[in-house]
Order: C-alpha cells, then structure tokens, then sequence
C-alpha cells in the first residue's frame, strides 16, 4: 500500500480503520490450513496420553490395579491418584483432585491415565487397568438432590448445595399486595454443550526441573497458571502456557483436569505429552451449561409499569465444581439492569448431581434467566393487552440510572434497539395482518462487558506494542482470541491510537513467558478492557514517536501527529518522515531496544459486595432486540425459522464484519438451543454423545438473519465499543418462543422446544 | 500387523506403513504432517476432516487409508500454491472464516461444488455444504462467500 499523505488522511475521517470492514487478521492462515491449533501441534519425542474414566455416575473405587497396563510395550507411565500432588483444588470450590482418590461422582471421572508411545498403545493400556467400584447410591436431578434422605456426593455439603444466593432490594411483598397485575410460572433451561469444533486439548513439557510448559486451546491462560499451581503444589511461575489458534470455546476452554493429568504425565516421563479428547469425551466430560429451572413472577401496575421481580432457581452443578456457584447467582440478578424493578427478590441454589460438572457458556447464566423473564414478559403483555415492545420501552433503563445492585449503566440503548428491530421486521404489519402458523416473537437482553467479580485480585488489562526498525508493531497482551475476531479489532485499536498502518500490526500469540497477565476470554470483555489497554498502549506509543520525532527535526511535540505511519507537521500536514525511520532512530540510539507502549486499563468497577451484593462488575453495559418469525407445522410440530432479526447497542461500531459474525454466530447457537439441542441423561449418563445424535444446527437449520446495530458510544468505551459475544445468544429462546406462541398460541416454558412438546401442548389446548 | 501402501496427496508421492485399520484423516494429519485437514468428531457427522479424492469432497474419518492408494487426494493445503485460491480469497474477504477449525473443510466443498456448478444457486449452497458444520459464524457468511467465490472465477480470477 502507497503512503498517502497527510492531509489525505486526515480529510478523510475521525478514525482511519476504526468502523472499517476488516476481515480476521489470520483468516488468511485459516484458509490455507497453516494455523496451528493445539491438536496440531506435535513435539519431538512426543507421547500421547489417555485417562481411564469413571463407567458409574457415583461409586468407590476399592482397589485400582495397573499391573498389566505398566507391562505393555510401548507405554511409559500409568498414574492413578497415589501418584498425584493428592491436593484438592478447584476454580472456585476445593473440590477437585487430578484423579479420583476414592470415589467417583460422575460418568466421565478422571480415575487414572496412561502416556504411551502412540494413541493405540495408550487406548489398549487403558483397557488393561482393572478398577474394582463398589457403586453407590446416586442421584441425577437438583429436585432430587435437595430432597432429604438423597444420597450425599460431597460430604462437606451435607445437603448438596454448593452454594446459595439471596438478594432482596425493597418491599417484595407489599409490591406483589398492591400489584394490579401478578403474573408467575416455572421455566426449565436445559444442560446444552458448547460443541466448540477443537475438542479439549493439552500438550504439556517438563525440562526435569520443576518449569512446566503447556499449550492450551484456553479462554484464560494465565488465569489457569493460578489454580493449576494450586493443583500441583508449585508456584505460578513455574507454569507456562502458550496458546495458539483455537478452535472455538464459548466458555467450556477454562481449567480443565486433562491438562493437570497431561502434565503430570510429561513430569513422569520426561516427555512431551499430548491428550485429545475424543468428541465422545467432550461430550461426556467436558464443561456444559449449567441446567436452570426457575420460579418467577413479575408484579405489574395496569399501566405496564413493573413494580416487582421475584425469582427462584435451581441449578445442577454436577458432581464437582467449575464455575457453577457464579453463574447461579448472575441468573438469579444479572437480569435487573434491564428493566427498572423497584422491589427485588432472588433465591437461587446450585445443587450437586451426579451427572457431568457444568460451566460456562455464552450467557452465563444470563441466557437461561432471559428465557424465563423474557418469556413471562410477554405472557404479561398479554394479560395487561399492552404491546409487547412497549412494554419494555416503558420499562428500560435510560443512560446514567443505577440498578438496585448498584450498576451504573453510563449508556442504555435498549429502547432504540427495540425501536431499531421493530422497524427492521416490519413488526406493526407482522402483528396487524398475522398469517395461519406463522408468528413472530420479540425478546430483549442486557449484558455485562466484564465481570469484576470474576477474578477478586483484580481487574483490568494491559498490553505492550513494541515498534520496531521498519515500522512493525507487535502487540503483545495476555487475553486470549478464541476465534470471535479479537485480534483483529486489537490490531485495529492499536493502529488507530499509534497512528500506524493497521498492516504493520502483528497480534502475538498468548505466552505467559513473555505477555502481560490477561484475564482472557469471558463475559464479553476482550473489546472492552483489553481493547482499552490496547488503545492505551498506542497512544504511549505514539507520544513516545512524537518526542523522538521532535528531537529529529526540532520541532515541538505539539506540533507532530502521526497518521497512517507517517510524522507530520502541524498545521500545514508535511510529511516529515515514516514511523519507520522515526522508530529505527529511536531504537539505534537505544542500543537496540525497540520503541515500546505501554498500557494499562483499570476500570472503575466494584466487586459486589458478599454481603449486600451493592457492586458495578461492568465499565458498560450492553443491551439489545431480537425478534424471531416463525411458522410451525401444526401437524409436525416442526419450527421454521423464517427470518431473524437483531438489534444491539455495541457502544461504537468498531469492525461490523466480526460483529456481524459475532451476533449470526449467537443467534445461530441460541436457535439451535431453543429447537433442537438437549443433552439427554438417564441415570447419569449421556445418551447422546455424538453429533449424530446430538444435533447442532446445520445451514438448513436456520432463517435469514438481519443485523443491525445502535451507536450509543458509550464514555467508558474503548472508541465507545461496548461487548458483543454473549448478548448474542441470551434473548434467543425467549424470542423463539414467543413467536411460537403468537403462530399457533402455545406457551412452551421447557427448553428445547420440540416437535413433541408442541404437539403435545397444541393437543391440550384443542381438548379444552 | 500393518501394510505398505503409496498414497498421492497433492501431487506428491507418500509411501507409509499403516495399521489396515488406520484411517485416512489420522495418515494424513499424524504420518505425513499436513494438519490442515481437522478431526472435529472422528465419526463423519461434521466434515472438518474433508478433503477431495479424485476431485469429490469426502469425510477422511470415513476412509480408512488402504482405501486411498490409487486415489488422488487433495488436502486444503494443495489447493493452491503460494497465492490463495479464489474461493479462500472469498472467505477471507467475507468474514466467512472465525476459529477456522471447520474453515478447510468448507473450503474444500465449495471448491468441489464451484467445479461441477459454477454458477450455484443459495439453495444448491446450503445442499452442497449441509454436511459440515460450524459452530462460530452462523453460515450465513459462509453461504455469502461461496455466491462471491463463483463470480471471482467467473471473472477470471483464477481457475478451478
């Protein structure tokens, strides 16, 4: 690309790449196949590792014997948990050892692992490994675990719950008295897995003296460094994790047990050591969402006007804990930065099971309250014969209001987006001239762009650009691209505030060795925090050009910019000379040492407090629209999607082709959630481990989707930017199923809404 | 007990000792290194592991490698040297590409599809790639990249 000049550039707009369409930053190498992902990757001397794991869903293990696998050719070592730190460690509660110690919670348990010269020989060590169980008495739902008298899985939690949240702001029941309207009912949000395409991975390397090295597909690689220590009984230091390309997340790639066992594995044998899952074991062990079931009811005056929200959940947690206790207490009050709701109450309980350990997933907990609230919604729009989009316009949250939790929401473009979607479905018309079966369903959602409650040390992001000799930045951060585009928009920020050409910009690849500590890929805060210290990062950078530049020339600072990677003088715009000559400059009269930014974003959030749960996790807040038309085969019971659209408040527009991918991808997942995704268990054990049998959606499987987007740039926004991942998917099954009711008037409140259930329901409303 | 077999893998000759049993995906990624085709579920429902034999997109998981001698095979990293083929340009260009774990897979089918259709509709679209999955973008993206794929070569941009 030829150097334009100055002036050219700076008549052209406020930003020179911010609001561009710019394709991903490595799509390129994606599309050759020469992106290396961890399942890629393969070491000198390199053995392969598989884990023997739990058939029963709760038992002892008696005795564990590894006679015959140790004696096969080819394999270099057999663990089981005597061979272990035996340290009991785990995200958020201590109750995780690398191998089971003496008994097994779930189907899928890690009991003992194998590192052989190759996959097979691994496979048919582990087939020698006798494990004599002694089964106990199990038990599979939250409604059946807090029953008295139900088997324990966690002695220190007698009654099986992990955890229990309450909150309650105002007068709940004098509300719910004086209310003119009350409308209540149970929703069911089921346990869906994240189907990421790289299953779970790990290669892991000891030097023999203690320093580990792992590369992980992960959403959080420095933070893993913490609770893996803990784990291994050694320092964070001693820990360090590269992360190459990965293959999707979407919250399941956070700490996982195969990578503790590949690591001990690698200090066993002194080899590298790799371990896949098989997509069997993703399914069967990996970290699905965690199952909801709620109570809610809402109190409304006539006129629309909400006056209370009182809620009740329960959640699986499975039979060990991964970040389940988090993501019951954001479902039971993420929801009230939405709408304004004087009086609040939430009580909320995670709930051992014998089933897989749940987790993360895009939503957090949100997703599963937006289907309950958003559904009961619209019911009430109903009962109060109030248009379901002004209801919750007279509701929304408006620029600079605090929730009842203490969220200061800076900027609130819910109302637009509704305004913005309506428009966009023609959805006056639709709702006037309704055809037979067919409907169309609205659905709103809030979301956090951070969570600082995640992580209590701290919160924040930094990064580093290193400008060198020909002008080539490298912007080295520890937060993680997990295939959403991040790297893209942080080469982007990073051009725009250094005022370098956005091609001269290299994102490096996470290395804790090296990069800053990022807290990495969860509640859709990669644009938002990291993106701020990416910016951060490019102005030092810039200022630090300017003050060599203006020793060069002698000219004051004030009087330099740099745009496009030229120095030029102010006012008249003359090229004085490339960022590359000015940063050779800088570096030869260094010894060396290359010109270097640094930033550092600390946003002003507040940790909830334990007591109160007074906070602000989030420097902003997002909101958006969607609205689902459908028609339904009242003979089938089968759902089709016509068209779907989405409005989201994203702060500033940064790249609209990772946003619009961002929010497809959302709507799609969310679409596949509400139709057709379901992991069945019976008797702890998942019957539908295959994507066979487990169907995601496919390109059939899905409308026309229509994007659009509300600028409200936000001031505590990176350009204004707010998050996208998350908001993407939380209003979908709430929007799917209110168009199913406005097509054929059935109230699905079970998710996924099935063929069967709406046969069923439209069978029941024909008999009365 | 394994055999000696010589399989042609874009254009160049490999002669490996297999297991009768190992399949095709496991050959190419593990034995000969081009880890550009992806193992997404080991069991044909996803197509991440597509390459072409003969020209015809097929799921490599499904193939067990003895089954490839004689065959021509193509990987995503055969599909073009040094400048990138039209249809990668197109998913490039079109955001069609996200993690880019199912993305050669993809790419291959509509290599495959542009070759015997160049001129597709939407709907010959969604058939022709209704066997590989993607989890990150939605598709709509995707289907956008294969309608500008068939005009790059129709412009003459570069030859199937």
């Amino acid at each position: 690309m030829r150097l334009r000049d100055c002036k050219e550039v700076l008549e052209m707009s406020e930003f020179n790449i911010i609001g561009k369409r710019v394709p991903q930053k490595d799509a390129v190498e994606k599309s050759t196949g020469a992106a290396q992902y961890v399942t890629d990757l393969k070491l000198p001397g390199m053995l392969y590792g598989k884990i023997l794991r739990s058939p029963y869903p709760h038992a002892s293990i008696l005795c564990i014997d590894t006679t015959r696998a140790k004696r096969l050719p080819g394999v270099k070592s057999v663990i089981t948990f005597s061979d272990t730190p035996q340290i009991k460690f785990g995200p958020l509660v201590d109750d995780w050892y690398i191998l089971a110690k003496d008994k097994v919670r779930f189907i899928g348990e890690e009991v003992a692992a194998v590192a052989a010269v190759d996959e097979d020989t691994a496979r048919e060590a582990i087939e020698l490994i006798r494990v004599e169980y002694e089964e106990l008495p199990a038990v599979f739902t939250p409604g059946e675990a807090i029953q008295p008298g139900a088997p324990i899985i966690n002695p220190e939690y007698p009654n099986n719950v992990v955890s229990h949240f309450k909150v309650e702001r105002g007068d709940v029941e004098q509300a719910f008295r004086e209310a003119d309207l009350v409308i209540g009912d149970e929703f069911y949000a089921n346990q869906v897995y994240q189907a990421y395409m790289e299953s779970m991975a790990c290669i892991a390397q000891s030097d023999g003296r203690g320093h580990l090295t792992l590369w992980l597909p992960s959403q959080v690689p420095s933070k893993t460094r913490m609770s893996y220590a803990k784990a291994l009984g050694i320092q964070p230091r001693d820990i360090r994790v590269i992360r190459p390309h990965v293959g999707g997340g979407f919250g399941a790639k956070m700490e996982y047990d195969a990578d503790l066992i590949c690591a001990l594995l690698a200090t066993n044998t002194g080899r590298p050591v790799k371990i896949v899952n098989t997509r069997m074991e993703d399914f069967e062990a990996g970290n699905p969402r965690v199952p909801m079931s709620f109570d809610l009811r809402l109190a409304f005056k006539k006129d629309g006007t909400l006056l209370a929200k009182d809620l009740k959940a329960l959640a699986g947690n499975g039979g060990r804990t991964v970040y389940g206790p988090a993501i019951m207490s954001t479902a039971c009050y993420r929801i009230d930065s939405l709408y304004r709701i004087p009086n609040l109450r939430a009580d909320g309980r995670l709930v051992y099971t014998n089933t897989v350990p749940t987790a993360c997933f895009r939503g957090f907990g949100n997703a599963q309250a937006t289907f309950a609230l958003e559904s009961l919604l619209d019911m009430a729009a109903h009962e109060l014969g109030i248009e379901p989009a002004e209801l919750r316009i007279k509701n929304s949250f408006n620029n600079g209001d605090t929730s009842p939790h203490g969220w200061f929401i800076s900027t609130s473009g819910l109302a637009d987006t509704i305004e913005q979607a309506t428009q966009a479905a023609g959805w006056n018309d639709k709702k006037r001239n309704k055809t037979t079966r067919r409907g169309i369903g609205l659905a709103c959602t809030n979301h956090v762009s951070g969570n600082r409650g995640f992580y209590r040390p701290f919160d924040g992001s930094s990064a580093i650009l290193r400008v060198g000799e020909s002008g080539q930045a490298v912007l080295i951060q520890g937060e993680a691209e997990i295939g959403q585009g991040q790297n893209t928009v942080y080469a982007m920020l990073a051009a725009e505030a250094a005022g370098l050409r956005y091609e001269d910009v290299t994102v490096a690849q996470v290395d804790t060795l090296i990069g800053p500590f990022g807290l990495g890929s969860f509640a859709s805060r990669g644009t938002v925090l990291g993106g701020q210290a990416v910016i951060a990062a490019g102005k030092d950078a810039k200022r630090k050009l300017l003050a060599e530049a203006s020793s060069m020339f002698n000219i004051p600072v004030e009087k330099l910019d740099i745009r496009e990677g030229v120095v030029c003088r102010l006012p008249e715009q003359t090229k004085m000379a490339t960022v590359a000559e000015v940063a050779s400059h800088y570096m030869f009269r260094q010894g060396g040492c290359p010109l270097t930014g640094e930033g550092v974003y600390v946003p002003d959030t507040v940790v909830p407090d334990p007591v109160t749960k007074i906070g602000n996790i989030s420097p902003v807040y997002c909101f958006a629209t969607h609205i689902a038309e459908v028609e339904v085969d009242t003979e089938t019971g089968q759902v089709k999607v016509l068209n779907y659209f989405a409005s989201h408040d994203v702060g500033k527009i940064l790249n609209p082709v990772g946003l619009e991918g961002q929010v497809e991808g959302g709507v799609v997942q969310g679409l596949g959630w509400a139709l057709m995704e379901d992991m069945v268990t019976v008797n702890g054990k998942v019957q539908n481990p295959t994507f066979l049998d487990y169907r995601i959606p496919g390109v059939r499987d899905i409308g026309k989707i229509h994007v659009s987007f509300v600028e409200t740039n936000d001031p505590k926004g990176p350009y204004g930017a707010k998050g996208i991942g998350e908001p993407a998917l939380n209003p979908v099954t709430a929007a799917v199923a209110n168009a199913i009711y406005d097509a054929v008037g059935v109230r699905i409140k079970s998710l996924p809404i099935t063929p069967e259930k709406i046969l069923a329901a439209l069978e029941h409303t024909c008999m009365l | 007990m394994k055999v000696n077999i010589k399989i042609m893998v874009n254009g160049d000759p490999y002669f490996v000792q297999v297991s009768p049993f190992r399949t095709l995906l496991d050959v190419l990624r593990e034995d000969i290194g081009l880890t550009g085709t992806k193992k997404g579920c080991g069991e044909g429902e996803c197509g991440a592991c597509t390459v072409l034999m003969d020209g015809k997109p097929v799921n490599s998981c499904l193939f067990l490698a003895v089954q490839a001698e004689g065959k021509e095979i193509t990987t995503i990293e055969g599909l073009a040297a040094g400048n990138l083929h039209p249809v990668q340009e197109a998913f490039v260009a079109k955001g069609a590409i996200q993690c880019g774990y199912c993305s050669p897979g993809f790419i291959l089918t509509a290599w495959a599809l542009l070759k015997t259709n160049p001129h597709p509709t939407e709907e010959e679209i969604t058939t022709a790639i209704s066997g590989n999955i993607c989890r990150c973008t939605g598709y709509q993206k995707i289907v956008e990249a294969i309608l500008d794929a068939a005009q790059r070569l129709q412009g003459g941009v570069g030859n199937v």
